[in-house]
């Protein structure tokens, strides 16, 4: 029991006069540079991924995501506003109309099946999108009874149509919305990870740089030496890494900003286009209406303010002059829709049929189509500068990761270095 | 110690983590159905007709000796005011088929009533087609005469005494009565084997109300068109559709799977409905239905759309208070 307690003691003597001689407090000293450079590496490697991770995401999953969701938006609602032109062309469809219906369908399809491959990443969107994916070929089922009916001759067909229409705006265009704005929510979410300011690197690689100075001060006093070289080495290696990680860090931010103002302008334009794909629906649906369609007409009217309005904020955010046409297309289609209801008001059924249909230049169809097809370019455009600022943001921290692990290890490896050669003189 | 490490995982086989995949929805199946579709609850007794309080709901206004001639509308008159537009405006249906229904060929509107609507344009403005339709749903028809939207609505609309406190009436046109239609499964025979069950109406028709009074309580559903019905019906979420035999007829001529089952159980009169305070145009349209029962037209627009086999039953014979 004695003889424990002296050998008990006998080590903490050793240890404190290990502590307490020169060598022992070196031999500390290089451990701490040790783990100090280590773990800021590993901690700013940590970051880096991160940053990396979010920007991965971003081009990989939820930007494309948020355009397939776009997608099936577009297509329901263009299906819908097609099939109601069809039935009201009359007698059997054109195959111009009809192709048009089955490519939105097909489209609205395939992109529901890109959106859906990822329900399991986001749980909460899976009643959506089983409402999508159940409801649609219920939808195609009713335009299709419709179709043959109106074959046939039989009146009832307009009623499938319209059952099919209350089916797509009540069940599943709002599915479809909270899709899209779920999935632009997660593009913001990724860009805002991706763009933050790397605080946590600056912090890191200052405290390691400290961490490397007061180290040099202590031995240039115990030792009367100016300069070590390996601790010069370590400090210029951790240099490197912080001015190379922030630089990198920096440009994705600047990148980031970019991207998040053309994804903002994607938005702006995908809603623009929806926008112009109900207001057609609805001023189809007044015409099939035949005089009783006053609430088409009202939501013709509040889907054309929301247009006029989304499209100002485009010419706000972009020159491209595939917007600026827009605006003139959609100034001429409102102009049509007057003409459209001037006729019908008065009674010109066929008339104003004619105008909203007929593939007449000065028609509403054309106008919309101009409009449709301007919208297309300018969204394409968009979203080719989204995705391209996202790459080159990715580029930039191309090599960032094994370029602050390399560091980090060197610094190590030069600060004990530097240390060792000053041991080496008290053995 | 490494082994024991190692083995850690297999000895503690903790807590059991599982997949965080969703199931797969798709359980619940809801179907389909047309917009605005309405079950009426069943309430005994408060569907019944009002006590008449206008006498004979029936009696028009007796037409004026000569009617004048087709452009040459006496000055004053609502007639001349239809004339000076060039157009009459007249509210109708296009969901009715054999009644008033848009021909999904041709796009055009089609009809007895349509016929009819033709005819009196014809009387005040020598053309058939100076016609401007405004279609109406049967909720829609009492609303848009009061407002003055439509010179006249002929839609299958019932004369009785509740309708006549609002708007006014020609004399009778048709006599439909109430039936009612099943699949050809069905087992029933009539509204009284149907308590229980869903029967589908257009909201605000007379057919409606009657299904909601009838003894045998069914289920009264009301849509916004008659083709909702039929679209129901065929869709298995109603067990049949009731109102009168004309519509019915309709509905049998585009379902070979359907019948029409019973005998009628009320009695609809149709009358052309006008805008209070018109009553030059009810003696008109009045004298209008007077030529067109005397020299056959009214039998050959029946026999051109209602016209089964046997020949057209007689016009019904006018009623008039003075």
């Amino acid at each position: 029991m004695l003889v424990e307690g002296q050998r008990n003691r006998r080590v903490l003597r050793r240890v404190t006069g290990l502590a307490r001689s020169t060598p022992g407090r070196l031999s500390l000293v290089a451990l701490l540079l040790i783990s100090a450079s280590l773990l800021a590496g590993a901690l700013t490697a940590l970051s880096v991924q991160r940053r990396s991770d979010a920007l991965a995401a971003l081009a990989d999953r939820s930007e494309p995501l948020a355009f397939a969701a776009q997608e099936v938006h577009r297509a329901m609602a263009d299906a819908d506003a097609t099939a109601a032109s069809a039935f009201l062309s009359g007698g059997v469809e054109s195959p111009r109309l009809r192709g048009r219906y089955e490519a939105d369908v097909a489209k609205a399809a395939a992109a529901l099946s890109a959106a859906t491959s990822e329900s399991t990443r986001s749980p909460e969107l899976s009643p959506v999108l089983s409402t999508l994916s159940g409801q649609l070929p219920v939808y195609t089922g009713l335009v299709e009874t419709a179709r043959a009916h109106n074959r046939q001759g039989n009146p009832v067909g307009a009623a499938y149509l319209r059952e099919a229409s209350h089916l797509m705006r009540s069940r599943l265009l709002p599915a479809a919305q909270e899709l899209y704005r779920a999935e632009t929510g997660n593009v913001a979410r990724d860009l805002r990870g991706a763009g933050a300011l790397p605080w946590s690197e600056l912090a890191l690689g200052a405290v390691l740089l400290t961490a490397l100075a007061l180290a040099q001060r202590y031995l240039t006093r115990k030792t009367n030496r100016l300069l070590n070289v390996g601790l010069l080495v370590a400090t210029a290696m951790a240099v490197v890494s912080l001015l190379w990680v922030l630089a990198a860090s920096l440009l994705v931010v600047a990148r980031v900003d970019s991207s998040a103002r053309d994804a903002a302008l994607v938005d702006v334009l995908a809603r623009a286009r929806i926008a112009t794909l109900s207001a057609r629906g609805d001023e189809t649906l007044t015409l099939v209406a035949r005089g009783s369609g006053a609430q088409y007409e009202q939501r013709y009217g509040e889907a054309d303010a929301q247009l006029r309005e989304l499209l100002a904020q485009a010419r706000g955010m972009t020159d491209a002059p595939a917007v600026a046409a827009a605006v003139r297309h959609q100034q001429r289609w409102q102009e049509v829709h007057a003409r459209v209801r001037a006729a019908d008001d008065g009674g010109d059924v066929a008339q104003a049929v004619a105008l909203a249909l007929g593939q007449d230049p000065a028609g509403a169809a054309t106008a919309f189509d101009a409009l449709d097809a301007g919208l297309v370019e300018a969204l394409a455009g968009a979203r080719q500068g989204l995705t391209d600022s996202i790459a080159r943001a990715r580029g930039a921290l191309t090599g960032a990761v094994p370029v602050v692990v390399l560091l980090a290890l060197g610094a190590a490896a030069a600060s004990t270095a530097g240390l060792w050669q000053r041991l080496k003189e008290y053995r | 110690m490494t082994v024991a490490l190692a083995s850690l995982p297999l000895l503690c086989g903790c807590a059991p983590v599982p997949s965080s995949a969703p199931e797969i929805g798709g359980g619940v199946v809801e179907p389909p159905r047309p917009a605005d579709v309405v079950e009426l609850p069943a309430a005994p007794g408060s569907a019944t007709a009002p006590p008449d309080s206008c006498g004979d709901p029936l009696a028009s206004l007796r037409p004026t000796g000569q009617q004048p001639a087709p452009g040459r509308m006496p000055a004053g008159s609502t007639m001349e005011r239809i004339q000076q537009r060039g157009k009459l405006i007249a509210g109708v249906d296009q969901n009715t088929y054999l009644m008033g229904f848009r021909n999904p060929l041709s796009g055009q509107l089609e009809g007895f009533d349509v016929d009819m609507v033709r005819e009196v344009a014809a009387a005040v403005l020598g053309d058939r087609d100076a016609v401007q339709f405004k279609v109406l749903t049967s909720d829609e028809r009492i609303p848009a005469l009061e407002r003055g939207e439509v010179d006249i609505v002929v839609r299958t609309m019932t004369v009785n005494c509740e309708r006549r406190q609002r708007v006014d009436f020609s004399a009778v046109y048709y006599l439909a009565g109430q039936k009612v239609l099943v699949p050809t499964s069905s087992d029933a025979d009539g509204i009284e084997d149907l308590g229980g069950r869903r029967v589908c109406a257009t909201k605000g028709s007379s057919s409606l109300t009657n299904v909601a009074a009838a003894p045998s309580r069914p289920i009264a559903v009301g849509v916004p068109n008659w083709t909702d019905c039929l679209v129901m019906l065929q869709q298995g979420q109603v067990d049949a559709i009731s109102t009168d035999d004309t519509i019915l007829a309709g509905f049998a001529a585009q379902d070979p799977y359907t019948k029409v089952v019973g005998p009628r159980f009320t009695t609809e009169p149709y009358g052309m409905a006008v805008p209070r305070h018109h009553e030059d145009f009810v003696r008109f349209v009045n004298g209008v239905l007077e030529r067109l029962r005397a020299d056959g037209t009214w039998a050959a627009i029946h026999r051109r759309w209602l016209g089964d086999p046997p020949a057209p039953p007689a016009p019904p014979e006018p009623v008039y208070r003075d």
